[in-house]
């Protein structure tokens, strides 16, 4: 850990379950998350209690259902758990893997393949031609089409990458088997309750957690970035400064951060912005002041609505 | 007593804010209950738009 990221890191002591004590808000996160589907599945069961009359009124409120599922899911998988593969939250070993598994499984992911995913290939290859996590480049450089990203990452291309990779070593295919049959044994509880309820509100719901929430997230924080030089160290990734999405999304906003010290728990990301704050302005980081959502509006339009997302927050500017 | 209590409730409010988003999806699902699957599929339309605009 560098010099900046160790002043930054609040002298947090771990309690006997807890690695910091505020990883509580990770557990409880969570915990709505998997209350939230276990509610739609009762309701989905007991259609009156819900004003449920016919077809349309049954469209209606899966519909709602699916979708709020779905952004959550990819919150809470693609930030929340995120968070946990770089720091895990309990002191246990045993804790942290099998607290793991039952987190990814809400979101259509074994907690090792996404681990690998993230940690090892995205993070220890941003931005170069080894990481098949990211948007593919087009010859100037840039990202692919944006809704080209969403619609076919997950799960058909990284199905693909992730074959080849945890297939390649026997010790990695032992164990990627093991996690597998563990996840399919989860992710199979709402079809054993009911398979058509499973395939609206299950099924459906990863799908837009994945497309939706995780891929726009990972399209909207490297776009128009560059892989890490002596040149140009902090042009890797985007910073997103909104207050309200750091408050509600783990801080995930300060990204070129957390890139940069992928140890630095959570909730310290803020002091260790403002540590960073000048080399980032030194070095032309590009930082704007909404959160991924507004940004994935902007990257998703026309020229015209593209050319706003290079524009630099005004009090980043020199 | 009075700093104690701060303390507990300013780390229950940023826990709670921590949740929004669940939460906001436990009060659209459940609240269908209440208001019926047409409100709260207005409400979730309205809050992509919000989102999309503003966060």
């Amino acid at each position: 850990m560098s010099d900046d990221a160790r002043k930054a890191t609040s002298p947090a002591r771990p309690s006997r379950l807890l690695s910091h004590p505020q990883n509580f808000h990770c557990v409880i996160f969570h915990t709505i998350c998997l209350a939230a589907y276990a509610c739609a599945f009762w309701l989905y069961l007991h259609p009156t209690l819900v004003h449920i009359t016919g077809l349309w009124s049954r469209i209606a409120f899966v519909t709602a259902s699916a979708v709020v599922l779905g952004w959550i899911s990819g919150i809470d998988v693609g930030v929340n758990f995120h968070n946990h593969s770089h720091r895990p939250i309990f002191t246990s070993h045993f804790v942290n893997r099998w607290f793991g598994r039952f987190w990814t499984f809400s979101g259509g992911w074994p907690s090792f393949f996404w681990e690998y995913c993230h940690v090892t290939v995205h993070h220890a290859n941003l931005l170069n031609d080894d990481d098949w996590t990211l948007p593919k480049k087009n010859s100037d450089g840039s990202f692919e089409n944006f809704q080209l990203y969403l619609f076919t990452h997950w799960p058909w291309r990284l199905s693909r990458h992730l074959w080849k990779a945890l297939t390649a070593r026997q010790s990695l295919r032992r164990r990627s088997l093991r996690e597998l049959a563990i996840f399919l044994a989860l992710w199979s509880i709402p079809f054993l309750i009911d398979p058509l309820m499973a395939l609206w509100l299950w099924v459906l719901p990863h799908w837009i957690a994945n497309a939706f929430v995780m891929n726009s997230g990972m399209y909207v924080q490297h776009s128009g970035c560059v892989e890490k030089t002596s040149v140009d160290p902090l042009k890797h990734s985007t910073v997103f400064m909104s207050n309200f999405f750091n408050l509600t999304m783990f801080n995930i906003g300060f990204h070129l951060e957390h890139h940069e010290h992928p140890r630095v728990h959570w909730s310290d990301l803020p002091q260790l912005h403002q540590r960073l704050k000048q080399d980032m302005l030194d070095d032309g980081a590009h930082v704007v002041p909404y959160g991924n959502y507004h940004a994935a509006f902007l990257l998703a339009g026309d020229d015209d609505r593209r050319k706003r997302f290079d524009a630099q927050d005004p009090r980043y500017t020199q | 007593m009075d700093r104690l209590s701060h303390g507990f409730f300013s780390r229950s409010g940023v826990a709670v804010a921590r949740s929004f988003f669940p939460l906001f999806a436990v009060a659209i699902i459940a609240g269908a209950m209440l208001w019926g699957p047409w409100v709260s599929l207005t409400v979730t339309v309205i809050a992509i738009a919000a989102a999309l605009r503003l966060l």
